[in-house]
């Protein structure tokens, strides 16, 4: 199989997991379970790619899989877009901007936490093979 | 169906046609700027509040707007790129992507919202 093949194969598979987790955690928690999910991923994201820099492992397909893929579609931008387009329409302008602001700042925050966690486990495993 | 099985369904679709556009952009557009993901991100913020407004009936909407849509679109990677251009001292451009990602997006979700009331 060439490696474009196994690369949208991958990005397919785990994306189905992805968007089934978000789909439920918008279930349990409505606009809270976007927010849940758009923060983590974030943080996974970053722990992923400069995970994956450190510790070459060789296996694309499953780097690519699994940040482009799940983590891809567990967090979404148009949902949140959505949400803050609902709170607006609704009137609700402070919690709106709160939204809005607080996932600015703790997408940003859980992305530098994510790169610092990923570069030393990355580094550890590096060390250790 | 259980819509988190149609979610999961849609986003195959979602993160495949998102992987193929970033893949398109790596090759042919300017790096020193995020453009694919701006584009994925716009678009999708588009299509959603234009799915929104049509109130399609909720399997098709978990299909269409949680799935292949929220699949589509990504909050990671535009956080992650972010990150990136802060590291990189690149404040002008920090500074552009948010505004274009964050209030771009939002709107052209009413934008979709305002057209789909129209049909």
């Amino acid at each position: 199989m060439s490696d474009k093949v196994k690369n949208y194969l991958s990005v397919g598979f785990f994306a189905f997991f992805g968007g089934a987790l978000r789909c439920y955690l918008n279930n349990i928690w409505a606009q809270s379970g976007t927010f849940f999910a758009n923060v983590t991923g974030c943080f996974l994201l970053a722990f992923l790619t400069y995970f994956f820099l450190e510790y070459r492992e060789g296996r694309d397909w499953l780097a690519t899989g699994l940040s482009t893929g799940f983590v891809g579609a567990y967090t979404t931008l148009s949902s949140f877009k959505l949400d803050t387009l609902k709170q607006l329409l609704e009137a609700s302008y402070l919690p709106a901007v709160t939204y809005f602001l607080s996932s600015i700042v703790f997408g940003l925050l859980f992305a530098a936490l994510g790169m610092l966690v990923g570069k030393k486990v990355g580094q550890f495993f590096t060390r250790k093979a | 169906m259980n819509t988190i099985i149609l979610a999961g369904i849609g986003a195959i679709f979602g993160a495949c046609g998102r992987y193929a556009i970033t893949n398109y952009g790596k090759k042919n557009w300017p790096s020193f700027f995020p453009f694919a993901t701006l584009l994925i991100n716009l678009s999708g913020a588009f299509l959603l509040g234009l799915v929104f407004a049509l109130h399609v009936s909720p399997f098709l909407y978990a299909l269409i707007g949680t799935g292949v849509l929220g699949g589509y679109t990504t909050f990671s990677t535009l956080n992650v790129e972010l990150l990136g251009k802060l590291k990189d001292h690149q404040t002008k451009n920090f500074f552009l992507y948010l505004l274009a990602s964050y209030l771009g997006g939002l709107l052209l979700v009413f934008a979709g919202y305002y057209l789909g009331k129209i049909f």
